[in-house]
């Protein structure tokens, strides 16, 4: 996207503004000193082994758990989720 | 302590105490709720359970060490068919549609959940005053707060509404509570105990662990807990800790402490005291200590909270009141999302989203983010420097005592500082237990990855010790 976007929009959040507490934070992390640059992300210890991959398997949900994920939607109109306007833009 | 699962567990076989009577008891301990530390009593399963436990018993049949032992769970982790909160209003009325692993793994157990637990909002806290449910009061003074964002589940413990409790600890979130309340708090190394079904907050460091009143429980419940999960794909697979193997502390030479935590202006003068008079306690029993260097707490909190920033940002883009959450509606589904997020989620909560989103900006990531997961690089490697040249890392837990309710609303960095000494360990996913001695606020112990044993081993030394 090459608009520029405000962190309200990222955000989802109506007029958020960036906080000065926060800031200070980050101005610790732009002045901290590194002892190497080539260092990026090597903790790869968690990372999982293409061995170790689970299947890819369909595990149908049980009758409760169907229930309760209906029952968590905020809308429903004969049995179909309610979605708001989809945005034309 | 001694284990209090132990002597329930015998009490229940002896047929001193009935199962029923005994969450019964606990149910009406919990009711008055005069702490906070309540979301939602599991009252009806709790029973039904206990009613099954005393059947089995009755039958002369044999119920295992957890079978019928009464346990808080953390508002963040799903359990069927009960409200999932995360203390938050988005969720308020969210019910788990399955439960997780973790939970799943002590429900198999036959231990009996009796309640959902109050805490900060999405864990975005160090007080447990961030919640729609009241904030939480400390067990030992109820002026003070019960620490966050695990409070509920360490108040519950310290004033013995559960025998244990399970909390989260991203940055902290366990261990600085059961520092605030006296009572033992684990986060186990990263990956050992599945995170599937828990709320995530920041992924990379999130880890469920126990909290309880003796190493003994806390070892019984992390074997429980422990185990590759194939939902969880971070986890591994770990050996039984067994009670043999943390009886003596022989193979511990050496104990290091970081020069900068105790050498800091920000650390309460009898937190200092007190740390150095452990030392000293340690080195007369042969131990040799050792001063070690490392990271400034303000570099470590600032890597600590741009990274869990950032990955909040993404997790909790789900909760927009479509997919998650209570929707507010408005003219078009981008505005339905900003007002539902907006009049939904907390200040702390907004703060630290809208924190993770400038540092994934555009402009921001590279000297923010990208730097931030070098530091976490940095951090880590000096760990590993670290457990080469000794066997278990002590800490104070926090910098200072409990603030007062009210006091760490008003002022966010303050509250973010007092997690200097925990957030480090998070980010070298080190298992690292908070014990009840020592300081005001208790001692943490550290060791290398995957060392959870060597921890419970010094846990047992310290208490023999100091």
């Amino acid at each position: 996207m090459s608009k520029i976007m405000t962190v309200d929009v990222l955000s989802s959040i109506k007029g958020a503004q960036p906080s000065e507490t926060v800031n200070k934070l980050f101005e610790v992390i732009k002045n901290a000193n590194l002892t190497n640059n080539n260092s990026f992300n090597n903790n790869h210890n968690n990372s999982v082994s293409l061995n170790e991959l689970r299947d890819d398997i369909v595990i149908p949900s049980s009758d409760l758990e169907k229930q309760i994920i209906i029952e968590n939607f905020p809308k429903e109109k004969n049995g179909y989720l309610v979605v708001s306007k989809v945005i034309e833009e | 302590m001694d284990s209090q699962i132990h002597k329930i567990h015998q009490q229940l076989v002896n047929q001193d105490i009935t199962c029923t009577a005994l969450v019964q008891s606990k149910l009406d301990a919990l009711k008055p709720n005069t702490n906070h530390t309540v979301n939602a009593l599991l009252e009806e399963k709790a029973l039904e359970l206990a009613a099954k436990v005393d059947a089995k018993i009755a039958n002369g049949e044999t119920i295992g060490l957890l079978e019928g032992i009464p346990f808080g769970i953390k508002d963040v982790y799903m359990v069927q068919g009960t409200l999932t909160t995360a203390s938050s209003e988005l969720l308020k009325n969210y019910k788990s549609a399955y439960t997780a692993t973790a939970i799943q793994k002590l429900l198999d157990a036959g231990a009996i959940p009796l309640v959902k637990e109050n805490c900060d909002s999405f864990g975005h806290g160090s007080s447990s005053e961030n919640t729609i449910f009241g904030a939480v009061k400390n067990a030992i003074n109820p002026d003070l707060v019960g620490g966050g964002s695990s409070g509920g589940s360490a108040v519950n413990v310290a004033k013995d509404y559960t025998v244990f409790s399970i909390g989260g600890d991203t940055g902290g979130s366990i261990r600085q509570p059961a520092g605030y309340n006296n009572v033992y708090g684990l986060k186990p190394t990263y990956g050992r105990v599945s995170r599937y079904g828990l709320m995530a907050y920041a992924s990379s460091t999130d880890c469920v662990g126990p909290i309880a009143k003796s190493i003994e429980d806390i070892r019984i419940v992390l074997n429980v807990m422990s185990g590759k999960d194939v939902k969880d794909q971070t986890t591994y697979a770990s050996a039984e800790i067994t009670p043999e193997a943390i009886k003596s502390s022989d193979t511990i030479k050496t104990v290091g402490y970081f020069k900068n935590f105790i050498e800091s202006d920000a650390i309460d003068s009898e937190i200092k005291a007190d740390f150095l008079a452990a030392i000293e306690k340690i080195k007369a029993k042969g131990i040799a200590v050792k001063a070690l260097d490392f990271f400034e707490s303000n570099t470590l909190v600032s890597t600590y909270y741009t990274l869990a920033m950032a990955e909040t940002a993404s997790n909790l883009s789900r909760l927009d009141g479509t997919n998650y959450g209570n929707r507010i509606e408005a003219e078009n589904l981008k505005e339905t999302y900003a007002v539902t997020r907006s009049e939904n989620f907390s200040e702390e909560t907004k703060r630290r989203i809208v924190g993770g989103n400038q540092v994934l900006s555009q402009g921001f990531s590279d000297e923010i983010y990208l730097k931030g997961l070098n530091l976490r690089d940095q951090i880590s490697e000096n760990f590993e420097k670290d457990f080469n040249e000794v066997d278990i890392i002590l800490s104070p837990v926090t910098p200072s005592t409990p603030p007062k309710i009210g006091d760490s609303l008003k002022d966010p960095l303050a509250m973010y500082l007092s997690d200097a000494y925990t957030v480090g360990f998070s980010l070298g996913q080190l298992p690292t237990l908070t014990v009840p001695q020592g300081t005001a606020t208790g001692l943490q112990i550290t060791a290398a990855k995957n060392n959870d044993e060597l921890v419970l081993k010094f846990a047992n030394f310290l208490k023999d010790t100091i």
